[in-house]
């Protein structure tokens, strides 16, 4: 069950996770659509690198590079398809554009899997739930939100206690094709249903016996403030936007081939 | 004046044909420390839900009798409103927490409430501090351990300022240091703050000595009613299948032997052993 490790989410303080999830937000979306509206490398490249300081101050190295990693399989077959076609396209050459071009989208898919990895390594879900509750999103989702969330963990063990049980009394799992396979996790699933829908029963009468719904206007222990550094992530924003819309429209932008033969 | 008082209180659940408690006359006092007791199955959950009005409110059904808390008819107010006066603690601590960290579970009755940010915070550490989980506020419900989920269930509760706590067998999932670590805080509230609580637990052995009321059910009804040592020393009582504290059992057993031992029951190893010092020394 790694698989769920991920959800397990201690509380980490470093400038970005105390960032407000909102502005980071907005960031990674400003971040995703400069990506979109460019196909040059040189851009591209810095918006790649642009993003590295979040993840050095944020101290999520190893889980950023974990992520990437898994993105790797997804960016070679893009690099493959966009070369291959180019190739054909070409006439059966390799020129350095073509080879220019297909790296760099490649390089765009990557930024777009950087920025929401950064993201979602450096909020909390409890952050992002308060985030969502602040939005005037109504409470009712952001309470499944954070429930789901709080019970993954949960759900998690008690479908590996029900595989021990049932492989006890002599399941096979690993056993069969494909199809066979996927029916052998029948005998799982049934009473991991059943008993989450026992548990949601009983969470109901929790909160009920915490006066669910006493009141239309509910408080909140915490407020989202914002605080000098996110005003300085909502001026970096606008900037990249600025920036990125100048260059769009009233710069031509070189390749980089273009780049290395001038220079020599 | 009774704080919570029962006549003639017969609850059947929906598609259900038998009466889960029939003509159930009960009455408990402010500040008491009621321990309800039985077999499994008869009927002492049910009752627990009908303190904050899950039952009528939230299981339907049909009830029958009255039931009042603090003057309010339980059938005619609704179960945030009772939910004030009335904290229920449930038997597994898991499917009780609901946020992703201690403090902001403790919050979340004050937050449905709608108590002001400043009055909430103070609140939300008071019962922090109480149940002794101040230092713990911050973590996630799975990183605690069962003992500690429940004293966060506990504080949750506590927040939100009841006159009478229910706790629905607290410690069934939890190992005897946590049970017993448990039982303190609850003894704790009972005596520092006046607190009234009614407890349901099987093991009187760690229980017993805190009680000042204690009421034994079986099959639905109250069967027996009234002060600890009496009532533990009922031939009645070992009848049902009531476990009796060891303490007490041996007090009869020495008792039917001979041993010259005082008139007062005990209830707790501590109690017993007071006795026995006593009689060796006379």
């Amino acid at each position: 069950m790694s698989v769920f490790e991920g959800l397990k989410f201690r509380k980490v303080y470093s400038p970005i996770h105390n960032l407000d999830p909102r502005i980071k937000f907005v960031y990674v979306c400003a971040i995703f659509g400069v990506a979109i509206i460019f196909w040059e490398l040189l851009p591209l490249i810095t918006l790649f690198v642009l993003q590295l300081p979040f993840v050095f101050l944020a101290g999520v190295r190893r889980q950023w590079l974990r992520s990437m990693r898994g993105a790797a399989f997804l960016a070679t077959i893009i690099f493959l398809t966009n070369f291959i076609f180019s190739f054909i396209g070409a006439g059966y050459i390799v020129t350095a554009k073509n080879l220019e071009n297909a790296v760099a989208l490649t390089l765009r898919f990557i930024v777009l899997v950087e920025s929401f990895s950064v993201f979602f390594l450096t909020t909390s879900p409890d952050h992002l739930g308060l985030a969502l509750e602040q939005t005037r999103i109504p409470y009712e989702f952001c309470f499944a939100f954070t429930t789901a969330v709080r019970f993954v963990p949960v759900l998690a063990e008690e479908a590996q206690t029900i595989m021990d049980a049932q492989k006890a009394r002599g399941l096979e799992l690993e056993r069969g094709n494909f199809l066979k396979r996927i029916r052998n996790y029948i005998p799982i699933l049934i009473p991991l249903i059943v008993s989450a829908i026992r548990r949601s029963l009983e969470l109901a009468e929790a909160m009920e016996s915490r006066a669910w719904g006493a009141t239309k206007k509910r408080t909140n222990l915490y407020m989202l403030k914002l605080h000098r550094s996110d005003f300085a992530l909502i001026v970096i924003t606008i900037g990249i936007i600025a920036v990125a819309l100048y260059v769009r429209f009233y710069v031509a932008i070189p390749s980089l081939n273009e780049l290395l033969m001038g220079s020599s | 004046m009774a704080i919570i008082k029962t006549k003639n209180l017969t609850y059947t659940y929906p598609g259900s044909t038998k009466a889960s408690i029939s003509d159930v006359f009960i009455k408990i006092e402010k500040g008491e420390f009621t321990l309800i007791t039985g077999p499994s199955g008869c009927g002492k959950t049910t009752l627990c839900r009908c303190f904050n009005g899950l039952i009528p409110h939230f299981y339907q059904g049909e009830l029958k009798g009255e039931i009042t808390v603090q003057g309010l008819n339980v059938a005619e107010h609704p179960i945030h409103e009772l939910a004030k006066r009335v904290g229920l603690v449930f038997q597994n601590p898991e499917n009780q927490l609901f946020a992703l960290s201690v403090e902001k579970d403790v919050a979340f009755g004050l937050e449905n409430l709608g108590i002001p940010r400043e009055e909430m915070r103070q609140r939300v550490d008071w019962a922090l501090q109480l149940a002794g989980i101040y230092d713990l506020r911050e973590r996630a419900p799975h990183e605690l351990s069962g003992g500690q989920q429940q004293r966060a269930a506990i504080a949750s509760v506590l927040a939100m300022q009841p006159e009478v706590i229910v706790l629905d067998e607290p410690t069934s999932f939890l190992d005897p240091l946590g049970a017993k670590k448990i039982f303190e805080v609850i003894y704790d509230l009972n005596r520092k703050l006046g607190l009234t609580i009614i407890l349901v637990e099987h093991r009187l052995d760690l229980t017993a000595k805190y009680a000042s009321h204690i009421i034994i059910m079986d099959e639905g009804k109250v069967v027996l009613d009234g002060e600890p040592h009496q009532i533990l020393s009922s031939e009645e009582t070992r009848l049902i299948g009531v476990g009796i504290p060891k303490a007490t059992q041996l007090y009869h057993i020495l008792r039917k032997d001979g041993a010259k031992l005082a008139n007062t029951i005990p209830l707790s190893s501590d109690e017993m052993a007071t006795l026995l010092r006593e009689a060796f020394k006379g």
